[in-house]
């Protein structure tokens, strides 16, 4: 197993993550620590050139990641609760279900829970209130239940919906 | 089925107008409506029991047996459901039964109000009728639904009775039987099986069942929970998950509710879905009567209670001669024979009636005020149950409230202490409230200083609502130079800055009467309970005439009008209810002790209010 990089090792180390169509990102050694699973993995590759592969993350959703990272490893120290807050929730602010999804998957493979509860709550609070159908529409899902499991189903709920 | 009834109604069986013999009527007047009913065409009678379990018929008249099919004797005693069914052996309620109209006719029957519309029902032979019911509540003299009468005309229905497809569900070979919650009124098992109700591209199949639930569903209220439940195969299996509505539990009530319902649901295996639906929903409220072991001892009346965790504590009272006592008793409602324990305390407070005793965390107890042997009282002690020799400590402050009697107090937060009202030494009545913090080193009294307070009074209670709110109901309230009942309620925020008294719902004026039909009249010495989600339940005290009103009302603040209704119970009620004598153990029980009406001075047959379904899956 190989050494675990010193301090100022740490701080010129740059991390490789090649995406799931072959894109390279280099972060901050930093950066990388965010996500648990990175750190396990450097932790037995120590600072290496060669890149990490990440086979289930798109470039796209991979990006998304690090500039939640990059934002919150300066946050934690000089930017306000108040202000990281906010940050965080321009960020959700227009994202697509899809996006949103994918996130999640990512986020919880790299093991960044900060990450993983922000998309969650978004999440949670755009089922708030909504309608049946609504939901369908936000999660892409096709109704397949039967006419007689739907009713089933209503009855077995009326209770929460103050019926 | 009990047998007398079915021979005195036997004699009554050929007069289908026996309800029109004036001499027979205590105080029933239907109505308009219903004449027209009678009127128009043969009508079948229906009258069930209001206050037996699951309302049971007590009479039918000769035209309801002739037009349906089932003879007197057979229906007596059960339930009305029974015509839903097609035929004598359905054990389910068909499936055009309208549910929405069963609905309706429930939420009629438990406010109180009368029913008027159609449904469907069949003969014992199976053959269908449209029956256009009227139902209305009959209540004796004292305001008590006691019984519901029915009145029914029909006509032939006609449609296509050929069974629906699907209606039997198959047991597919690969499915896998999910545990169902099972909805009021059918326990049939709904058969799902694991199936891809999606897309394999779309991202969302990739998400883990544990994070959509731990992450996502635990965050949701139940109704939001259920509404993803019903949009397709994969979410409705997760939300059949224990540990899903363990979760919300904990997110929508707090930990607080969600520790103690915790150590009952344990103790008595009972299911997290059915402990949050039953706690929304109330459904399932029903009195029950308790006979404990021991005594109180020497007996008396005016005593105080609390609730420490499952077990009842009482404190003080008024015994003979009018003397105050100073004894501790404990009863613990888990052991399996509950009795009446006599608590030797190291120096116990002065003997004290009138006084309140409330519960902190950690299972200490603090009682305040009263009226003491030589006047009124503003001492404060405090109990730890769980020392090896529990020792009553006073708690010193330099300044203190007004000694008073009859005011009410709750705890914030399990430590701090808030008194209000009361009667004075000089028996004026106080409109002050103050706020005693229990955690500090020395405690202080603070006047909570608000800029206008509800009048002055006594007997009134105070409720808390999460973790900074609390509600003032009732009391006997100051109106002028008169003291009047009062049916106001008033509700404080203590985490605002500008903390203030808002007026919530009520009559404006003590004693006054209510526009809402099934408000609560006016009253003092009440029993009032918070109920997770922070609504508040009400019942018993003192009522204007002397009449014993024992309906239980149920409030919800967070209403955007917030209105008074009548919640309905099983089961046989206690026929008094004092504030002072009432306490909610393991957030689901309210036991109901003593009453100025009973001659059980001994406090060995108790009352409970179960708030949900003590009976687990043993």
């Amino acid at each position: 197993m190989a050494e675990l990089p010193n301090t100022t090792m740490a701080n010129e180390c740059k991390v490789k993550l090649k995406s799931k169509d072959d894109k390279i990102f280099e972060v901050e050694y930093a950066v990388a620590m965010q996500s648990q699973t990175l750190k396990n993995a450097l932790a037995h590759t120590g600072c290496t050139d060669t890149a990490l592969p990440l086979h289930d993350i798109s470039s796209q959703i991979l990006a998304k990641v690090i500039e939640y990272c990059e934002y919150h490893v300066n946050a934690a120290n000089t930017i306000s609760e108040k202000d990281v807050k906010t940050w965080d929730e321009e960020l959700v602010k227009h994202m697509d279900q899809d996006t949103l999804f994918r996130l999640i998957v990512a986020a919880k493979y790299l093991e960044i829970h900060n990450l993983v509860d922000l998309m969650c709550k978004t999440i949670a609070d755009r089922i708030k209130d909504k309608s049946v159908e609504e939901l369908r529409e936000i999660f892409h899902v096709q109704n397949d239940f039967t006419p007689e499991e739907e009713e089933q189903v209503r009855r077995e709920t009326k209770w929460a919906h103050g019926e | 089925m009990d047998e007398s009834p079915k021979k005195e109604l036997a004699v009554r069986r050929n007069t289908s107008s026996h309800l029109h013999r004036k001499e027979e009527t205590p105080s029933w007047h239907l109505g308009a409506p219903v004449d027209i009913f009678f009127r128009s065409s043969p009508c079948r009678i229906v009258v069930v029991n209001a206050q037996e379990l699951d309302h049971p018929i007590i009479y039918v008249n000769l035209i309801f047996e002739q037009v349906t099919g089932y003879r007197a004797d057979e229906v007596l005693g059960r339930n009305c459901r029974f015509l839903q069914y097609q035929g004598s052996f359905a054990k389910t309620r068909y499936p055009l039964v309208d549910i929405r109209i069963l609905t309706e006719i429930c939420r009629c029957l438990s406010e109180g109000f009368d029913f008027e519309g159609e449904r469907l029902n069949f003969r014992k032979g199976g053959s269908p009728l449209m029956n256009r019911l009227y139902i209305k509540p009959i209540c004796n003299d004292e305001g008590i639904i006691t019984h519901f009468l029915g009145v029914q005309s029909f006509k032939e229905a006609n449609f296509d009775l050929s069974p629906l497809r699907g209606l039997v569900w198959k047991k597919s070979s690969g499915a896998i039987h999910t545990h169902i919650l099972g909805d009021m009124y059918s326990q049939k098992p709904l058969f799902v099986h694991r199936d891809c109700s999606f897309k394999k591209c779309c991202p969302l199949y990739k998400v883990s069942d544990e994070v959509l639930v731990v992450n996502i569903l635990a965050r949701l209220t139940p109704r939001d929970v259920t509404s993803l439940g019903s949009v397709c195969h994969r979410f409705y299996n997760l939300t059949k998950d224990e540990s899903l509505w363990k979760l919300v539990c904990q997110n929508i009530w707090g930990q607080e509710t969600f520790s103690i319902l915790e150590s009952v649901a344990r103790r008595r295996r009972l299911w997290w879905g059915k402990i949050v639906r039953e706690l929304t929903t109330l459904e399932a409220a029903a009195w029950r009567k308790l006979t404990v072991g021991g005594s109180v001892e020497p007996s008396c009346i005016n005593f105080s209670v609390c609730a420490v965790g499952s077990k009842v504590v009482l404190f003080g009272g008024e015994g003979v001669n009018m003397q105050p006592v100073n004894d501790t008793f404990v009863l613990d409602l888990n052991e399996d024979c509950p009795e009446w324990t006599h608590i030797n305390v190291n120096s116990a407070p002065p003997g004290r009636w009138g006084h309140t005793l409330s519960g902190l965390s950690d299972s200490r107890l603090v009682v305040f005020g009263g009226c003491g042997r030589n006047g009124l009282l503003n001492d404060a002690f405090v109990l730890d149950l769980d020392e090896p020799q529990p020792t009553w400590r006073e708690v010193s402050c330099s300044t203190r409230p007004l000694p008073r009697s009859w005011h009410s107090s709750c705890i914030l937060d399990g430590t701090k202490l808030i008194v209000s009202g009361g009667c004075t030494d000089s028996g004026a009545l106080l409109s002050d409230t103050f706020l005693l913090d229990l955690t500090m080193e020395k405690p202080v009294w603070k006047e909570i200083n608000v800029s206008w307070r509800p009048p002055s009074r006594l007997g009134h209670t105070l409720s808390v609502l999460g973790n900074h709110k609390i509600l003032m109901y009732g009391g006997l309230a100051t109106s002028g130079p008169l003291r009047l009942r009062s049916s106001d309620v008033y509700i404080m925020d203590l985490s605002e800055e500008e903390t203030r008294w808002k007026y919530v719902t009520g009559s404006m004026l003590p004693g006054g009467v209510s526009t809402c039909n099934s408000a609560p009249p006016p009253r003092l010495d009440h029993a009032a309970v918070s109920l997770p989600g922070g609504r508040v339940v009400v019942f018993g005290g003192s009522i204007a005439g002397s009449r014993l009103e024992t309906k239980v009302y149920i409030l919800d603040p967070m209403e955007e009008k917030p209105t008074w209704r009548i919640l309905y119970v099983q089961g046989r009620q206690p026929k008094y209810a004092s504030g002072h004598s009432t306490c909610l153990v393991g957030g689901t029980r309210v036991v109901v002790l003593g009453g100025h009406h009973t001659e059980d001075w001994m406090l060995t047959e108790l009352h409970e209010l179960c708030l949900i379904n003590l009976k687990g899956t043993d």
